[in-house]
């Protein structure tokens, strides 16, 4: 019986097993451009964050002074933006990546229900926001919360300046956020269930089990894998929030809204000489980060599926 | 036949690709500008009306939103660099330090026309840094104060306007006075608005050393003034959209940009003029400009008839930009703002005397960027009290003189 596999081994004319590199046809595109976008730059951004760089002039080595300023440096204006930076950052973290999941999850659940019509219908009505540009997106949204003309204010009849004060200015970027994030991890956890096999269900049903057993036990478990995928990206890409609140508060009140990847794109590409040393040296601390999270998720995910 | 129809279809996509590379104008003048909305549109239109000329160097006009990103990335790899670029006037001493553009000395001697003599002073000093001129002027464009002529009437101000300049105590007078939802004046673009009455205090934004000098009895002073007319609940609230107020109809005076002009009179309803930005003293009143100018990038490739080509270009654009003004901008040349068709167009008000002309304030101090970006992350929460003025300042003096201390030139 012959399995399939991604290296065959074909016998030649000459009788020589011969090792079949067709498989690089399918990656080799994908690679390269993974090589050339992806990887260059961050080993030239790495390389960056110990330099003192305008990006015109020749790159001036400057060893780990960046990370001090950045880091020990408590009156450096380098210092202080790292901060605020990443606080709102993980704050933005913290309010989305929990309703990214669960709320998806839900959704998925609900859709599951064999009663219900017009899956597609939903599906899609869920996902289309998803594509929408998330510039165009704030705008409309902008105009949703305005204080005099949008229905938020209008409809229930209150003066609050959403963007003008906390925590308000974190629920319309919180709602902006959900609004375009659900669609995506929606149609991954819908495919996911519905590749739970019905037996495991009936079998539960039998045995007793309500609803809310089911999903605990069976459906949980069953989709872990998707769950973790879905859970590690959406945070990765939640760390890397930028659109949303220079849209929504252009960092404000008080730079209370004001992500590090807003520090960082100001410092790197502002309007003034760019110092894009220090901004690459912020970029490598956030990707650090973003690394550890990563790790420390893997390492949950993956003790708990053993346990 | 198999074989046959593949050798024909690659011959014919080999001649398909040498036709498209021929296309490529080696005469052609690539023009960068950064003019993204209806101002693109009207430049679009001046360069087509040139190419209809048949020059021997026509240019092709290309709009970039992230223009100046893009120009680190050619100034970099030193390839595909365009021939002409517009850029703003703050861009004129950091690229010069960094011997990115050459001086338009050449493109003077040959086409005499290009010269101090046929433009707007304030514009063509914009492109003058260290005793050389880099630049050509295009126009400057600044901050211009927009009045609601209904409202004015209704609350019987007209004299506001007497001597050309609206004073922040004039504007305190409302205090009480106007009708609940409308307001004397909107924040928009208040650091313009700040930096210029800072001019008007007395003081600057540098030293004559070079170092940023933002926390300073002028800038606390107008700081100050303006939380006054703020906490009097003349100033449109924080967070809300003071250009659409004004546009609304509940703002009397609106202090956004000379190119809002179109926008403002495709409003049904509104009947409005235009002044000069509100001052803190009746003797002087500032309005902060910057400039659009024509510069050549450094760049080998760019030959000496190429050059000459742009010259070209730029003498034409010397007489014939009177349809620029249609986006709003005041024109740098002479033969253009002089003229009658000129005088039809809001912003003419600008150039219409020289104590208007000099009213015009391009800031041509190297780290103004740092110290517009550095004061308006700020301004607001000092004007409406989410920080106190000397946190603020302090925040904004110390976040200009860091990053300069880390700049690589």
């Amino acid at each position: 019986m012959q399995t399939s596999e991604a290296v065959s081994t074909n016998t030649n004319a000459k009788g020589n097993k011969k090792k079949s590199f067709q498989f690089l046809y399918f990656i080799g595109p994908h690679l390269i451009l993974f090589f050339v976008f992806v990887l260059l730059p961050i080993v030239y951004g790495i390389y960056s964050s110990f330099t003192q760089w305008n990006l015109i002039s020749d790159q001036t080595w400057v060893g780990l002074n960046n990370y001090k300023t950045i880091l020990l440096d408590q009156d450096s204006t380098f210092y202080f933006q790292f901060r605020n930076g990443l606080k709102n950052t993980l704050l933005f973290v913290l309010y989305t990546i929990p309703f990214q999941i669960l709320f998806p999850l839900l959704i998925a659940t609900v859709m599951q229900h064999k009663g219900l019509k017009f899956k597609g219908l939903f599906q899609a009505i869920f996902y289309v926001p998803g594509l929408v540009s998330a510039s165009a997106g704030a705008l409309i949204w902008l105009l949703i919360f305005n204080p005099r003309l949008g229905p938020m204010n209008n409809l229930v009849n209150s003066d609050i300046v959403w963007t003008a004060q906390q925590p308000y200015a974190w629920i319309v970027i919180f709602v902006m956020s959900m609004w375009g994030a659900i669609g995506g991890n929606l149609i991954i956890y819908r495919s996911a269930m519905a590749g739970v096999s019905e037996d495991l269900y009936e079998a539960a049903e039998i045995d007793g089990a309500g609803a809310i057993r089911k999903f605990i036990s069976i459906t949980l478990p069953s989709i872990r894998f998707p769950l973790f995928y879905t859970f590690v990206m959406s945070t990765a890409g939640a760390f890397n929030v930028y659109v949303q609140p220079l849209m929504a508060t252009n960092g404000g009140p008080n730079q209370s809204t004001t992500v590090l990847m807003m520090y960082i794109r100001n410092l790197a590409f502002g309007s003034g000489e760019s110092v894009a040393g220090m901004a690459s040296a912020m970029a490598v601390l956030l990707g650090l980060v973003i690394l550890a999270v990563s790790a420390l998720q893997f390492y949950v995910m993956t003790k708990r599926s053993k346990g | 036949m198999k074989n046959a129809h593949r050798k024909f279809l690659s011959a014919a996509t080999l001649a398909g690709i040498t036709l498209l590379a021929g296309c490529g104008n080696a005469n052609t003048i690539t023009f960068w500008n950064p003019l993204t909305g209806d101002d693109g549109a009207y430049m679009d239109a001046l360069v087509a009306e040139y190419n209809e000329t048949d020059p021997e160097f026509p240019v092709e006009s290309v709009i970039t939103a992230d223009m100046y990103t893009k120009i680190y990335t050619v100034m970099n790899s030193g390839k595909d660099i365009p021939d002409l670029t517009l850029i703003h006037a703050d861009r004129v001493p950091q690229f010069a330090d960094l011997d990115m553009l050459e001086p338009v000395e050449g493109l003077m001697a040959t086409n005499t026309d290009l010269s101090a003599d046929n433009y707007l002073e304030v514009a063509w000093n914009a492109g003058n840094y260290e005793g050389t001129q880099y630049t050509v002027p295009l126009d400057i464009h600044g901050n211009a104060m927009y009045y609601n002529t209904d409202l004015l009437d209704k609350y019987d101000v007209n004299t506001f306007l007497d001597d050309d300049v609206v004073t922040i105590e004039e504007i305190l007078s409302l205090d009480g006075k106007l009708d609940e939802g409308q307001y004397a004046i909107n924040n928009a673009l208040i650091e313009w608005v700040t930096l210029a009455n800072v001019v008007n205090a007395g003081g600057d934004i540098s030293d004559e050393a070079g170092n940023p000098t933002i926390n300073t009895d002028a800038m606390r002073s107008v700081v100050e003034q303006l939380k006054s007319v703020a906490d009097a609940g003349l100033m449109s609230p924080y967070g809300e959209d003071g250009y659409a107020m004004f546009q609304a109809g509940d703002v009397l005076f609106s202090t956004d940009g000379t190119w809002t002009s179109t926008a403002h009179g495709s409003v049904e309803g509104l009947n409005f003029g235009v002044t000069n930005i509100y001052s803190v003293t009746p003797d002087k009143f500032t309005n902060r400009s910057s400039a659009h100018l024509f510069s050549l990038l450094n760049n080998e490739d760019r030959t000496d008839e190429k050059e000459q080509g742009i010259a070209d270009f730029l003498s034409w654009m010397r007489e014939n930009s009177i349809d620029w003004a249609g986006a709003g901008q005041i024109v740098a040349s002479k033969e253009v703002f002089e003229s009658e068709e000129y005088q039809q167009y809001p912003q003419s008000f600008f150039t219409s005397s020289d104590v208007e002309k000099e009213a015009s304030y391009i800031f041509d101090y190297k780290y103004y960027s740092y110290v517009e970006s550095a004061l308006g992350t700020v301004l607001s929460d000092m004007i409406y009290g989410n920080i106190t003025i000397d946190e603020g300042l302090d925040q904004a003096q110390k976040t200009v003189e860091d990053l300069i201390a880390e700049n690589a030139s």
